[in-house]
Order: structure tokens, then sequence, then C-alpha cells
């Protein structure tokens, strides 16, 4: 009892200043095995303390208790303490201790899981994403736990306001390929497809050393992704593609690249037959519905072929070229597009005939010029962090290194001092 | 350390030594750097990161390196003339630069500028400090009165000046004993025509946070630029006069009034709405060249970097430049 009033007093004393913190600090640190050991006391005493002020002593305290094994009880004993802890908790105190309060995050999204509601979980883990950020563009080990959360419990749109984010540091690529991946499964949940191929092409791209599970499953959706929302796929990667994911990814995904190639030809019932005979692949995968969604924007895909050859159709013959089943469901699809904004046309009821129309923008007005105006101020920010990184990585002494080395095989003309903007 | 000095002697100074001391500091400071994989995880990450945010301790900043050598040239009468410099290793045992390298470089220059002789000894650093001295009287056995060059590396902007200072050593009394001391000296920068060729040149490298304005394209904007602004606030001061003389706070000034709407008849009479359209369309195109003008630019930067990181740490990359040839 001595040891444990003993700390309360400790945290209670030592929290006001920042000089007197640190000094907490370093007593906390050295008193681990005590706190973890009377783990069981000291948690009935956390009423004497109070979050928002003895953050660092609190967040040590809890730390000891969500470790151990997890049951139902002790996770429903501690979800409440924790996340009134996070709402409540200091931000200079927390990040003092990071690791500890992303072991203590961490083990909160375990014990939400475990009773089988996400959705406690979401709000104070993205209190707790804000705490812990230095900055917005700092992505920390808790963007992927939040983002799972999330579409566990189909929260979608809070996730979405996470995404939004650019991302600059990163801690750990783990975290890096986690946060893409389900960034991009919730992108596509919204139907934002632009935003869910750009994560999902991150996570594909990234550097890595060694063939990747993740990568491997984002490869497959940014595939069918890619299908729905462009029309098309070309299975070359950009050249700042590890080799490794260069060289082994098609491997792993043979039954989608062929459900592109067939795709590709442009006939829905070659489609929809691959579609079934290899439907448990892509069951097992969770990739069915993505996969119906192709099959629906296929038919999408050739009334935008067809606006490139006609100017005005009947719905009978785009029924018939698309291989729809009847004027009223073509009408349907092209009304749809027309919403969506995916095509432009007017529909003349009294004669079922559809005119495809010109783009209407004339980009006369004063919204296009902003739009614009903050196009270049967005460039001109991301080119000043891009020279600054080239400059970074022209010091960097393992790219001297190589680079010495090779420079000894190039001939004299190499030596023109012009820096080489277009390397063919 | 440093009033001016009383010695009378002027110094001319080359943009070679300027950029010699620069390159070889830049060269040992770069060369010592620690590598950056040794503080990342297995794999090298694209975004760069720096140790986590607060727990671990900051990478290595061990003191800017010191670097050192000796600067030859002519001195003629009062006027010395410094032409070039080369490198010395410094021994910290005997706090002494490398005697033996020294006098066979010098005998080489001699074979090839038999005019030059060696004026003195460079370093970086801040400011002088009291060892100097001691590299500074041991070479007074080859010039009776060796010239001390300091370049200051740390980056300055508020600075407009160079970051070079010329230290002279004088006798001083001080507290009854004779010492040399350091005392600056003041120098003139003199160009050959081939040096003006390379200032230029790295007078064009833009630094990276934008900097000031280096190209005559970047001036002339700027001119416009504060042209366009001095002309917004002096209208808007007339708007806040007219308002106030409306409202009724200070006398209406009849003279000032007619001369104000006089003005505003001169402006362009257009305002239909074909010209509203015509002159936006145009505004839009500009923005938009600018626009493509400034995607190319980032892509070409992108590039590049994409090249240099595959070089640096994708193991089995294919080279995406230039192949040797046969």
């Amino acid at each position: 009892m001595d040891s444990v009033q003993a700390l309360i007093t400790q945290i209670q004393g030592l929290s006001s200043s920042a000089g007197d913190v640190s000094r907490l600090h370093s007593n906390l640190k050295q008193a681990e095995e005590t706190i973890f050991s009377e783990s069981a006391r000291l948690f009935s005493a956390l009423d004497q303390l109070d979050p928002s002020i003895h953050s660092l002593g609190y967040l040590y305290i809890l730390e000891a208790c969500s470790s151990g094994p997890l049951t139902k009880e002790r996770a429903a004993a501690l979800v409440l303490p924790i996340s009134r802890f996070i709402n409540a908790c200091a931000v200079e105190q927390i990040r003092l201790a990071p690791e500890k309060f992303i072991s203590v995050c961490k083990r909160f999204k375990d014990q939400v899981m475990l009773l089988e509601a996400p959705m406690r979980g979401v709000a104070p883990l993205l209190t707790a994403i804000r705490k812990l950020q230095t900055s917005s563009e700092h992505l920390t080990p808790l963007h992927p736990e939040f983002l799972l959360l999330c579409l566990l419990a189909k929260c979608y749109k809070t996730g979405l306001s996470v995404l939004h984010d650019d991302i600059s540091e990163v801690d750990q690529p783990r975290d890096l390929f986690l946060y893409c991946y389900y960034g991009g499964m919730i992108c596509i949940g919204q139907k934002r497809f632009s935003k869910a191929l750009e994560l999902l092409h991150n996570v594909v791209t990234a550097p890595m050393s060694t063939m990747n599970a993740i990568a491997v499953e984002a490869y497959k959706k940014y595939i069918l992704v890619s299908l729905i929302h462009h029309g098309q796929f070309s299975t070359s990667l950009p050249k700042y593609t590890s080799s490794v994911a260069q060289r082994n990814l098609k491997n792993f995904c043979q039954p989608y690249i062929e459900l592109a190639n067939s795709y590709g030809t442009g006939k829905i019932t070659e489609l929809q037959t691959y579609v079934q005979t290899n439907k448990e692949k892509f069951e097992s995968d969770n990739n069915l519905g993505l996969v119906e969604q192709v099959l629906a924007s296929m038919y999408k895909r050739n009334i935008q072929r067809l606006t490139q050859t006609y100017l005005t159709l009947s719905l009978e013959d785009i029924a018939n070229t698309v291989q729809l089943s009847s004027a009223k469901e073509a009408e349907m699809h092209v009304l749809q597009m027309i919403q969506d904004g995916e095509i432009y046309a007017t529909i003349n009821q009294k004669d079922g005939m559809v005119r495809f129309l010109e783009d209407p923008e004339q980009y006369k007005t004063c919204e296009m010029i902003e739009h614009i105006d903050s196009a270049i101020q967005r460039i001109m920010a991301l080119s000043n962090k891009l020279t600054g990184m080239d400059e970074q990585i022209s010091c960097d002494p393992l790219y001297l290194g190589k680079v010495g080395r090779e420079r000894q095989k190039l001939e004299y003309e190499d030596y023109d001092g012009v820096p080489q903007k277009f390397n063919i | 350390m440093a009033s001016s000095s009383s010695s009378g002697l002027t110094f001319k100074l080359h943009p070679l030594v300027i950029v010699n001391i620069s390159d070889h500091y830049t060269r040992v400071k770069s060369q010592m750097h620690p590598p950056l994989t040794a503080t990342n995880g297995s794999d090298g990450v694209d975004n760069t990161s720096s140790s986590p945010s607060s727990s671990s301790s900051s990478p290595s900043r061990s003191p800017p390196p010191r670097v050192y050598g000796c600067v030859i040239g002519i001195q003629r009468g009062r006027t010395v003339e410094i032409f070039n410099s080369f490198e010395l290793l410094y021994d910290p045992s005997t706090h002494s630069l490398d005697r033996a390298f020294l006098e066979k470089k010098q005998e080489l220059y001699k074979k090839v500028f038999p005019h030059f002789y060696i004026l003195g000894w460079y370093s970086t650093g801040s400011d002088a400090q009291e060892s100097d001295m001691h590299i500074h009287k041991a070479l007074m056995d080859i010039n009776e009165s060796p010239v001390y060059v300091l370049l200051n590396p740390s980056i300055n902007h508020a600075q407009k000046d160079l970051p070079v200072t010329i230290f002279e050593s004088e006798l001083h009394v001080i507290d009854g004993i004779p010492q040399l001391i350091f005392v600056r000296a003041s120098y003139t920068i003199e160009t050959v025509e081939a040096e003006r060729i390379s200032v230029d040149h790295v007078a064009h490298l833009k630094p990276s946070d934008g900097g000031s304005a280096a190209t005559q394209l970047a001036a002339h904007l700027t001119g416009t630029h504060s042209a366009i602004k001095m002309l917004n606030s002096r209208i808007r001061v007339l708007h806040h006069y007219l308002l106030s003389m409306q409202k009724g706070d200070i006398p209406c000034e009849n003279s000032l009034l007619r001369q104000v709407s006089s003005l505003l008849r001169r402006l362009p009479a257009i305002e239909s709405g074909k010209f509203q359209d015509d002159f936006l369309m145009e505004y839009n195109d500009t923005l938009l060249i600018t626009y493509l003008a400034m995607f190319t630019n980032c892509s070409s930067s992108m590039n590049e970097l994409v090249d240099k990181f595959n070089t640096a740490y994708d193991r089995h990359s294919r080279r995406g430049g230039r192949t040797a040839f046969f």
C-alpha cells in the first residue's frame, strides 16, 4: 500500500511544470517494475488522479493495467477509463512517452474488437491521433488502427476526414502500407474511386525489400478499381516501384490480370463467363463485390465509347450495341451517367433519341480562375518540398557512394555538367 | 580579437579561393555525415523519416568539421593578391599542419606559377580562435607576416556580404607582455575573366527555399509586383479619404474632388459582357500555361529524385539513364 500511495502522491506533486514533469518521467521509468506488479491496486487508486493534469502518471498506470492477457471482463472494465483518458489527456505530457501511448491505444483497439463494438473506439482513436501527431503530415502507428476500426464499424466518413491529409513523415513502413490499404478500402466503400486508386497505387509502389502480403492484396484491388475508374489497366508499373514488386506482383495476381485482359476486349458476355468460372477465387479474396462493380462499369465504358462515334443515337440502338436488355434500361444507364457527370448528353423523350454534347466548360468564369490558382499554389508547395528532398538525397553518402562507382563507366560526353532533366 | 589592421596592406581576394575553401568544407562535411540507414529500419522509406518524434535523441550533431589549407598568391609592394589555395591535413596531436606535404606542394606550384608565394593559410569557423595562433606562428618561417583567411560556413540569410574574413597578426603589448594577436583586415574581390564565368554559374543555382530573384524574369516580375502593390495602396488611401468625406468627418475639398472625378473619367470605358468573357478567357489561358510550366518543372525534379532514390536504395534497379557505350 505504501509504494502505491507514494507513487500516487509523487504523480500528483510533480505534474505542474515542464521541469517537474521531466523529473516525474525519469522517476516513473525507474519505478516501472513496481507499477507493473502493483497494477491492480494502482488501477483502483486511479480516481485520485485527474487525467488532464496528471496525464503522464495516468498513462504509465494504464499501460501497466492493460498489458497482460485480454479477457472480456477486463476489456469491459478498461474501455471506459481509457477512452475518457484519451479525451482528457494533455498533449505535451503524452508526447514524452509516445510508445506507451501507442501501446495503450492499440490495447484499447483490441479490447473494443473483443467486445465486438468497434464503434466505441472510433471517436477516441481519432482524438488520440490528433494528439499524437506532431504535424498534420505525420503518420503515426495509430492511423491504420483507426482506419481498421472505421472499416469494421462502417463509419466511412470519419475515416475519410483523416485521409484528406497529405503524408510526408512516416515512423514505420508497415504503418504506411496498412494505412494506404485500409484507406483505399474506405474510399472504395464511399465510391471515391480516384482517391482509392491513388492510395492503392501508393501501397503497390512503396519501397519494399521483400514481397509484402499487403501489397499483393492491394494490387488485386488496384487492378479492379483501375478497371472501374479508368476502364483500362496496364501491367507496367512506374519506375519508382521497387524492383521486387515489379518482378513478383504479377505472379500472385494472375486471375485478376486475365480479368483485365478480357475486360479489354469489350465483350460483356466473355467477361461474365470469366467471372462465373473464377467466382470462388474472387470470393476467397473478398473481392466479389468489386468484381460485380467491374461488370457494371463495362456498360458505362461501352456507352462512353459510343459518344466518340455518334452525335445522336436512339435508345434502342444504344441497348443493342451495349448488349443491354431493353431501351428502358439503356435510358436508366444514360440518365445515371449524366447525373454522375460521366457524359454530357440530352435525352429527347418524345422520339427516344440521345444527343451527345461537348463538355460545356468554357473556362471563362472566375471560379475556374480560383480553381487553377489554388492548383498552382499547391504545385508550388510540392515543388519546394521536392527540391528540398532532392538536395537532401544528393548529399546522402549512400547515394554518393553508388554514383561514384558508376561514374567511371560513363563516357566523356556525359561530363557536361548540365543536369540530365530528361533521362530516356 | 580584432580591431582593424593598421599595417596599410591592401588585400585582394580571388573568388577561386572562396570556392575552393567552400568546396573543401562541403566535401569533408558530407563524407563524415552518419549514413541515413543507420537510423532507419531495414527498408528505406520513400518519405524521409527522421528519428521518432520525441523519445530518442536527435541524429548526432557533432560540431562542424574544420578544414585547413594554404593560400598562395603574389605580394607586390603594399598589395597582397591571393590567387589560389590548396588543402592541407591538420595533425591534431601536434596542432600543426602537415609540413612535408606543404613543401612538396609548394615546389610543384613553383614549377607552374613561378611568381606565386605562400601567403598564408585558411580555415573554417565562425571566429578566429586561440589555437589558430599556433599554426600561424608555424607558418611565419615561410612568410614573415602570413594572412589567415577564415570562412564562416553557417548560412545566414540576413547577412548581405561574404562570410570571409582576412586576419593579419600584429604585435600588441597586453598586460605588459608583447603578444601576437589577430586583427581584421579589409579586402576587395578581384576577378579574372575565367573566374567571372564560374561565379556567374554559381550565382544562378537557385537555393531550395526560394531566395532572392536571381533571374531577369523574376526581377522584372518583382518590379511589376511592387509597382502594382504601390498603386493598390494609393487607391486605398484615396478611397478611404473619399469615404470619410462622404461621412462628413473631413470638410469637402472641391478641388480634390474635381481631380478624382477627372481621373475616373480617364479609366477604360469598356464594361460590356463580351469584354469580360474575352478577358477572363485570356486570363485563364495564361494561368493554364503557368500551371503547365510548373507541372513540367515539378515532374522533372520528381524524375530526378526518383532516379537518385533508385540508385541509392534499390539493389537491382535498372539504371534509368545512360549505360556504358563501347
